[in-house]
């Protein structure tokens, strides 16, 4: 009786691999088409744009970019500067000091000769105390607000931000981020465009600037990383920008901005209640609070994408540091689907909730776990001495293609819509590292989104009852917020 | 003869500045973007500048730095299709550049502007 | 739900286990007595043999089974070895077999139950007969029909998993390698097109300079088309590429020439027959073509096509309808606008901000009928019209807006508050003070915001009733900074010893001069 329960569960497991590859290399393959699709209506379009008219234009928006910067002294004078010098007609940057503890404010109030204003700032949604609003007193730094507040993490700050902004469009950067000088008005593009859709939010590409020659907040020389992380990260970014989220893009169901660069409607963010401070991944949590709070009031809603090159960013090339965002980045996912498990599958929620939620869930917070029993289960087939194994291995050397394939594509496609990359050695180097990086650092990938899940059990950021239970309407987190300020 | 530099990442505007130039009898160099710009300026010595604002590379800007540092004396032209109010243009008047050619332009327009200029 | 339905598949499986052990057991006597003889032991079967009382003892005595004699014959000890069968068929010996389970007695039938019992739960398999083929195998093979793709395909579907798998690497290889190959091909030609368009760029440069310096605009228009052959040659210009390379250099270079250079590009564009290839894009299925066929129309003034351009102002593509309008509103001689008025597509602020620049452009040759606009049924048009008076400070039309503004809806309302606002329609403050008094927070909002350069003490009535009732907390900031501006005093009043920081907080943001751009 129980050998014979054994093998009848071998074999239902073995069906689910073999369910789970198909999908697996059928989704890829469909990402693939829709992402080329949705790239060459974009370069198309970007023909008969002209982006001059935007900067000075009176019926352009209005932007908001909010700079939340911890111990930036060294950088900061220099990285608002350059954001200062962006080329957009209306706008505004609101620095906002998450309680440093070196001289970050210091330095601010004495470059930018600021000083202390009285500036009627109201709580709307929640944060931390603030210390003080500064303002500069000469005229060619009217556009700065700095805002000095106590230390409370990146959504706190964040949020802080959002109070104290006034225009229609939130830009959320990072401070470090490199931006180029046109990149408000080809992000603010998309919100402009839409006739009977509201555009919630766009998310832009974040390019990597490690190695590469940056002039006037453009990268003017691309090269490679000289690390192999840093390298492969390379392949992941476009693999991540230009297949997975423009692919998303087109069938409406992107669900994750990054939070170095990402534009949103002010208006929706304030009627959502701001950043969800109490998640890892407040970025992603955002964005699918917006959609949900657009599905909930029924208005039709899109969110856009920007393909091009418009912020570069450097990634982590020591294995340390890149091994805690990735373990950040998987809590994030998890944290994000279980606080909104309610759209599962739900048809109120349209793409978001019947193929985007679903989606993640399945690749992007399982995946570990799958491919962890996957190969647990191909070597209890080999221990048994089980005749299929043999299609096991033959599965995970197709899964092996399959990531050659993607990574292939998602670097040819760079070639052919931007070939920044254009000295022959660096292509080169990138073709190495799509043959290898399956087999070295896919592994060590998967091992940190496993320390993510088992993290998320252990309840590392200590908020954990208030997630499994999750809000009931995008509105909770609203009153929640308002709750607690009375 | 006096030398002019043409520094212009549109090979069809700098070939008809060129061309037009050329009959008023001066002797011209082009160059594509900033970095050769601010090459030929050390070895050609020019007796006159004609620069756009926005090339590849380096601005407009650097390049008008970099020539009033090595030849105060040589005039420099703008030639930009910014208009007049840009505060990047604003910033090349400051660095005491000789004129101003707002693009759309006329190449005689220009000519006239060079014979100014060198007088 | 789950459980159940596992439960039902384990008990289909059990029944199958069961149906296929009874199958293995054979029915006739004999098989079942080979079976028996093959297996040689069954845990917990035992048997006896009874011979007939005829066998004579000695014989009773060789066959070496420990038999005794009783009334019935001679019988055997319980045995539990099935292999001595084979002796005794031999020796053609008649004897009976009484089946002894655990050494209780038991019949043939519940030994067969027994047996599949054991079977069924994994204690005992059985063995199957080695037959050893009596025949040469070759001999055996040759008589067998060849039927390679039959038999094939049986085992191989026969093996669902390997199917299923080999169909998978299957069409993951097709799809992979189609999809390298037009990547390939795409790059391919792409980097040829670039090369060939950096040779046409070289090969066009010199003789367009030299066409627009030497000769004049009049010389130009009488040109023939061979005449034009040492500059443009005839076997290139019908070369596609070559063609867009030639129009992309003439219009970039139009964008950026004044005066006569202008007119001798366009000349040029005509000679050369480059004007019937953007009539002709027009016409096109693709959008991005048509797209490219407008932008051309709408920068070399191929006034000719507008008739065509017009069908296209109202298509559903929003590229394609709004390049139509752009070229209408520029090329048009007439200051009608209807082909905008009679849009049914909603207008999107980047439709009107392209629209705008050319109207700007426009206006300064010629006045448009902007009121046109107000009577359009799309009221995305309507507020374009509205904003369009502000912007290019139409103070003639203020008297219209006033005319529609009792009966607008709520969006026109507050663009048209705004229009009052930047223009200084001091005449409409009854209206702005309606405004304070409306139910919609929007344009209460834009009501107040006007009132600040447009109010009088009405308003400040108003004004100061709405921060009695208003809780939020910009609106207030918005009220008092109206007041502040009108009234100093009333401001001073709401603001100081009320006893509520808010007031306070609020006064001190106004007067700061640091925030005056905030």
């Amino acid at each position: 009786m129980y050998s014979f329960l054994f093998y009848l569960i071998l074999e239902v497991v073995g069906w689910m691999f073999l369910i789970l590859s198909f999908m697996v290399i059928f989704i890829y393959l469909v990402m693939m088409i829709l992402s080329s699709l949705e790239m060459r209506d974009y370069l198309r379009k970007n023909q008969f744009a002209d982006y001059g008219d935007i900067i000075t234009s009176p019926i352009a928006p209005g932007v908001s970019i909010l700079a939340p910067a911890y111990n930036e002294g060294q950088t900061i004078v220099q990285n608002v500067k350059s954001l200062l010098s962006l080329h957009y007609g209306k706008f505004e940057v609101i620095v906002i000091n998450d309680g440093s503890k070196d001289d970050t404010l210091e330095k601010l109030i004495q470059s930018f000769e600021l000083e202390k204003s009285d500036f009627a700032y109201h709580a709307e949604i929640e944060s931390k105390p603030i210390r003080g609003v500064y303002k500069s007193t000469n005229m060619s730094y009217r556009r700065l607000i700095v805002i000095d507040k106590e230390n409370g993490g990146k959504a706190d700050a964040l949020n802080a931000g959002i109070n104290a902004a006034h225009l229609e469009i939130l830009a959320c950067i990072d401070v470090d981020c490199i931006l180029s000088s046109d990149s408000i008005s080809r992000m603010v593009r998309p919100f402009m465009e839409e006739t009977n859709k509201k555009v919630i939010a766009v998310g832009g590409v974040i390019g990597i600037a490690n190695n590469c020659d940056v002039q006037d907040g453009t990268v003017t020389t691309y090269r490679v990383p000289e690390t192999t992380l840093g390298r492969f990260q390379v392949i992941e970014y476009f693999r991540a920008f230009l297949m997975g989220r423009m692919a998303w893009a087109r069938v409406n169901g992107l669900m994750l901005i990054s939070g170095a660069f990402g534009f949103f409607r002010t208006d929706i963010v304030r009627k959502v209640g701001g950043y969800f401070p109490k998640t890892v991944g407040e970025d992603m949590e955002l964005v699918v609070r917006m959609r949900r709070y657009m599905c909930e009031e029924n208005i039709p809603y899109k969110v856009g994408y920007v393909p091009d090159p418009l912020c570069w960013t450097e990634v982590p090339e020591s294995k340390d540091v890149l091994a805690r965002q990735r373990n950040r980045w998987m809590r994030g996912t998890i944290e994000t689907l279980q606080l909104h498990r309610k759209i599962k599958l739900n048809r109120k929620y349209g793409i978001l909730g019947t193929v985007s939620y679903p989606f993640w869930s399945l690749f992007e917070k399982n995946a570990p776990i799958i491919e962890i029993l996957g190969l647990i289960y191909t070597s209890i087939l080999i221990f048994v001495g089980d005749f299929s194994a043999i299609y096991f291995i033959a599965l995970l050397l197709m899964m092996y293609l399959l990531s050659l394939l993607v990574s292939s594509f998602s670097v040819l496609y760079e070639q052919i819509a931007f070939n920044h990359y254009k000295d022959k050695k660096d292509l080169r180097k990138l073709i190495w590292m799509i043959l290898t990086e399956p087999l070295w650092m896919h592994p060590m990938v998967v091992w940190w989104g496993l320390k993510g899940h088992w993290d998320f059990i252990k309840g590392k950021g200590g908020w954990g009852s208030m997630i499994r239970k999750g809000f009931k309407t995008a509105e909770d987190r609203k009153n929640l917020s308002t709750q607690s300020i009375s | 003869m006096k030398k002019i530099l043409i520094i212009e990442d549109d090979l069809l505007i700098s070939s008809l500045v060129q061309f037009r130039l050329k009959k008023d009898g001066y002797e011209t160099y082009l160059v594509k973007d900033g970095n050769e710009g601010i090459k030929a300026i050390d070895t050609l010595s020019p007796d006159l500048i004609i620069t756009d604002v926005m090339m590849p590379f380096r601005s407009g800007i650097e390049i008008i730095h970099h020539a009033k540092k090595s030849l105060p004396q040589t005039p420099i032209i703008v030639l930009s299709s910014l208009g007049e109010e840009e505060q990047v243009v604003l910033e090349a008047f400051n660095l005491g550049v000789a004129d101003f050619v707002p693009k759309p332009f006329n190449p005689n327009e220009l000519a006239i502007r060079v014979k100014r200029a060198l007088s | 739900m789950k459980k159940s339905l596992l439960s039902i598949l384990l008990g289909f499986c059990i029944a199958v286990g069961k149906l296929f052990a009874q199958d293995i057991l054979p029915k006739d006597s004999t098989e079942w007595m080979n079976f028996l003889h093959i297996q040689n032991q069954v845990p917990g079967l035992g048997y006896q043999l009874t011979f007939s009382p005829s066998l004579d003892s000695l014989r009773a005595k060789n066959l070496n089974l420990n038999l005794s004699k009783t009334d019935s014959g001679w019988v055997s000890d319980i045995r539990e070895d099935f292999g001595i069968f084979s002796q005794l068929q031999q020796d053609s010996l008649d004897f009976q077999l009484t089946y002894f389970i655990f050494s209780s007695q038991n019949t043939e039938e519940a030994v067969r139950e027994y047996i599949s019992n054991l079977m069924r739960n994994g204690d005992f398999d059985p063995v199957t007969e080695k037959v050893k083929p009596k025949e040469d195998l070759v001999a055996m093979a040759v008589k067998s029909p060849y039927s390679p793709v039959f038999g094939n395909r049986y085992t191989f579907t026969a093996d669902l998993k390997l199917f299923v798998v080999t169909v998978i690497i299957g069409f993951f290889f097709m799809v992979a390698l189609l999809m390298i190959l037009v990547m390939l091909f795409l790059k391919a030609r792409k980097n040829r097109r670039e090369i060939l368009r950096k040779e046409y760029d070289q090969m066009i440069v010199d003789p367009l300079t030299t066409l627009l310096f030497e000769k004049e605009l009049d010389e130009l228009s009488n040109m023939k088309i061979a005449e034009y052959d040492p500059y443009f040659p005839q076997s290139y210009l019908s070369k596609p590429l070559y063609q867009d390379v030639l129009i992309h250099r003439i219009i970039g270079l139009n964008k950026k020439m004044k005066g006569e250079f202008k007119e001798k590009l366009k000349t040029i564009y005509h000679q050369l027959g480059l004007d019937q290839v953007s009539a002709a894009k027009i016409k096109q299925s693709k959008w991005h073509i048509i797209a490219e066929g407008l932008v051309e129309i709408n920068e070399m003034d191929l006034v000719e096509t507008l008739r065509e351009v017009k069908k296209l102002s109202d298509s559903s593509n929003f590229h394609v309808r709004s390049l139509a309008v752009s070229a209408l509103l520029n090329l048009s001689e007439k200051s009608d606008l209807s082909f905008l008025r009679d849009q049914t597509y909603p207008l999107s602020d980047w439709q009107q901000m392209n629209y705008l620049r050319i109207i700007k452009f426009v206006s300064a040759q010629k006045q448009l009928k902007i009121e046109m606009l107000f009577e359009s049924k799309n009221m995305s048009i309507r507020i374009f019209g509205i904003k369009l008076v502000r912007m290019l400070g139409r103070v003639d039309l203020l008297e219209r807006l006033a005319e529609m503004a009792t009966l607008a809806s709520n969006e026109e309302k507050i663009e048209i508050l705004q229009t009052y606002e930047e223009i200084g329609a001091h005449m409409e403050v009854d209206f702005i003070n309606q405004c304070l008094k409306s139910e919609d927070l929007d344009v209460v909002k834009q009501a107040i915001e006007t009132s600040k350069s447009l109010g009088n003490e009405a308003s400040v009535e108003l004004l100061s009733g709405l921060l009695e009732n208003l809780e939020d907390f910009s609106l207030r900031l918005l009220i008092l900074k109206s007041i502040h501006e009108l009234d100093k005093t009333k401001f001073d009043e709401l603001t100081l010893n009320r006893g509520n920081s808010t007031f306070v907080e609020i006064r001190n943001h106004i007067l700061d001069p640091k925030l005056i751009y905030v």
